[in-house]
């Protein structure tokens, strides 16, 4: 009898083990990262340092002295993300890299339990946040002074609440995620679909469900309480850096997304309206179409969603990436591609990138004329990240969750 | 900022104006004679190729140059390039970079929106060269408009910059020679950190190099049509088979949720 015992013992001490030791080496990396960066920033010209990162510091300058961080140019964000680095100010400059990579792994934390609560073992969920906690693109992003990181734990944690049915709290953490950055913005419509009433006579009474209510008035009240507080401190400033400016970007200069070249090329034109508003529609019926299809998989239909917007996006640059790679955890247990099957997936991914970024590092660093090249690179990263989520979306199968509890 | 630039407009429009002067009698005091100022030479060069590049002022001076001198490069960068104020800022605490900006600058505008602003470069000691001052100065290329005729790149042309020097030795007014044609008296900030006015000389050197063009690739307005038809096209198509993957799929409506708990 004590057999068996012992064994379940070692293997959960093992795997606690496991657990422990993953997430400590993966903030162990990350906080050396932080230090080696205040060295690399010292000694060479070449900085480890994010540009954005001096943006924040210096916005955050600017609020310990009673004045608006709107007064740095390119300071883009929330009042709130300055307020919250004033430590940068007061006691050290790396204290934000520190908060962002804490985040970072908060939020592989947060993977974990939602992992679990999903039916998966500790060491099968550890396995899966590794993909997050040793992922060179998040380590390197949040290490090098990025805030996408205070975003993720956000959106990860909006998830886990959800899950655990903690409405108001899960609801505090959306409107919250919303007042940082525009993009979560579109994960209303799913939750709203999955907390409505069923059965309803219609989808639009069903729409007026006490759950949705709740989350609906705690999310409305957290971004509409936030913006008026900041309304009133910064005044209109406010309201056009961190949301319209977002919302109305038309950067002409090269970047990921396919309408790169042609928003270029017709920036002065009067058809620009109406070509913004074609480039529009796809990302807008898509995001519409998911969620109706799989807002019961929350966690699922948010990473369709985040990566329909990104890849249909009017602008795209790489930090957009870890807005759905963050969410990637999750989906993973579930699909049923093989391991050779994922790999090539993610190769395909890799070369998406790198046959947009030769052409671009020749327009940028040697001044050769390469924007049709730069396009058609565009033009197949959408392809080919349209491929990826079709093989995503057919292989997605949420039993396999309980086959995997079982064989553990 | 207002008065910076009514100082700037005394400074470069009416000061050099009144003070138009010839050297001769005062040279002995300052140093600045004649042979001496005809052997100072100004070099540019563009490093770098692209969008980023690195503007390179040499200033060098023959020997028996007057102690503490300073220089001062009075730039007007076309519409087409930008410096980045706050890349100044951590080039200063790096390399000693000395610029001041008095315009602001929007970094992300294309050139046909934005216009053409002054900067006062400070040259510092070259090290590896004793006798010359030099600035690196880094510039950005702005996006251009589209060519309608199939041009490649669209020039930008960067004018020479005006020669101020002063010494230390002879700060007033009035150590400076009266009368020196073609040599004229005009004020600026002292230093990059613009806390005073000094009295510069300005030098109209006998060897000025010709104006620095650089190239910026653009697109080709004449495939406006192709490009808008064939991206509208790809993207209508990606979205159609995403579209359909989501409809044959959409096995989760009729399932209850996959929230199962422990």
């Amino acid at each position: 009898c004590c057999c068996p015992m012992a064994a379940f013992k070692d293997w959960t001490t093992a795997l606690l083990q496991k657990k422990g030791a993953l997430f400590g080496t993966a903030y162990l990396i990350r906080i050396l990262l932080v230090f080696y960066g205040v060295y690399q920033d010292k000694v060479m010209v070449v900085k480890y340092t994010d540009v954005d990162y001096h943006v924040f510091t210096d916005a955050s300058r600017f609020v310990t002295q009673g004045s608006s961080p709107y007064k740095r140019a390119t300071y883009r964000y929330t009042p709130l993300l300055a307020w919250i680095l004033t430590p940068n100010v007061y006691v050290a400059a790396v204290f934000g890299k520190l908060l962002f990579v804490t985040c970072d792994v908060l939020s592989a934390l947060l993977l974990h339990e939602l992992l679990r609560l999903r039916g998966l073992g500790s060491a099968a969920a550890c396995r899966y946040c590794a993909l997050w906690l040793l992922n060179p693109l998040p380590v390197g992003v949040s290490s090098r002074g990025n805030a996408e990181s205070l975003l993720a734990v956000l959106v990860v944690a909006t998830l886990y609440l959800l899950e655990r049915g903690r409405l108001s709290r899960a609801a505090l953490c959306y409107g919250l995620a919303v007042h940082m950055k525009i993009y979560p913005a579109t994960y209303a419509i799913p939750i709203a679909l999955a907390l409505r009433r069923r059965p309803a006579p219609t989808l639009l009474s069903g729409l007026l469900s006490r759950d949705l209510l709740v989350f609906a008035a705690v999310a409305g009240g957290t971004f509409c309480g936030l913006g008026l507080v900041f309304y009133h401190m910064y005044g209109w400033d406010f309201v056009e850096h961190t949301y319209l400016y977002h919302v109305t970007r038309r950067d002409i200069r090269h970047n990921f997304s396919a309408y790169f070249y042609m928003l270029y090329l017709t920036a002065e034109s009067r058809a620009s309206l109406a070509l913004g508003l074609a480039a529009f529609l796809p990302q807008l019926a898509l995001l519409l179409l998911t969620a109706l299809a799989f807002h019961p998989d929350l966690a699922f239909c948010c990473f369709l969603h985040t990566a329909v917007f990104v890849s249909f996006n009017k602008v795209c640059t790489s930090q957009y990436f870890l807005w759905y790679l963050c969410l990637l955890p999750l989906v993973l247990p579930c699909l049923t591609l093989s391991l050779k099957q994922g790999l090539g997936l993610l190769g395909l991914w890799f070369v998406g990138q790198a046959l947009w970024l030769a052409p671009a590092y020749y327009l940028e660093f040697e001044g050769d004329n390469t924007f049709v090249l730069i396009w058609l690179a565009g033009l197949l990263f959408l392809v080919i990240n349209s491929f990826i989520l079709v093989q995503i979306i057919s292989h997605y199968k949420p039993e396999i969750t309980q086959q995997k509890v079982k064989s553990h | 900022v207002y008065a910076m630039r009514i100082v700037y407009l005394i400074a470069f429009i009416l000061a050099p104006a009144l003070l138009k002067a010839d050297l001769q009698s005062g040279e002995e005091r300052c140093g600045f004679t004649r042979e001496w100022l005809e052997s100072l030479t100004v070099s540019r060069e563009l490093r770098k190729n692209g969008f980023h590049r690195e503007l390179v002022t040499s200033v060098c001076c023959g020997l028996g140059s007057p102690k503490n001198l300073h220089f001062l490069l009075v730039e007007r960068l076309p519409k087409g390039i930008y410096i980045d104020p706050y890349q100044l800022t951590s080039e200063q605490h790096d390399t000693g970079l000395q610029v001041l900006l008095d315009t602001e600058i929007d970094v992300e505008a294309p050139a046909y929106v934005s216009s053409a602003f002054p900067a006062l470069v400070y040259p510092t000691r070259d090290p590896a060269s004793p006798v010359c001052l030099k600035a690196v100065v880094p510039i950005h290329g702005r996006y251009h408009r589209p060519s309608d005729s199939g041009k490649r790149t669209a020039p930008i042309d960067i004018e020479n910059p005006h020669l101020l020097l002063r010494a230390d030795s002879c700060e007033s007014s009035g150590d400076l020679p009266p009368n020196f044609i073609p040599y004229t008296l005009t004020d600026a900030p002292c230093t990059a950190l613009n806390h005073s006015m000094c009295r510069w000389l300005q030098i109209h050197s006998a060897q000025e190099p010709g104006p620095l063009r650089l190239e910026i690739p653009v697109g080709d307005m004449r495939l406006v049509g192709l490009v808008s038809a064939a991206t509208l096209l790809v993207t209508l198509l990606s979205c159609g088979y995403l579209a359909g993957a989501v409809w044959r799929n959409e096995f989760l409506q009729s399932r209850p949720p996959v929230s199962q708990g422990t």
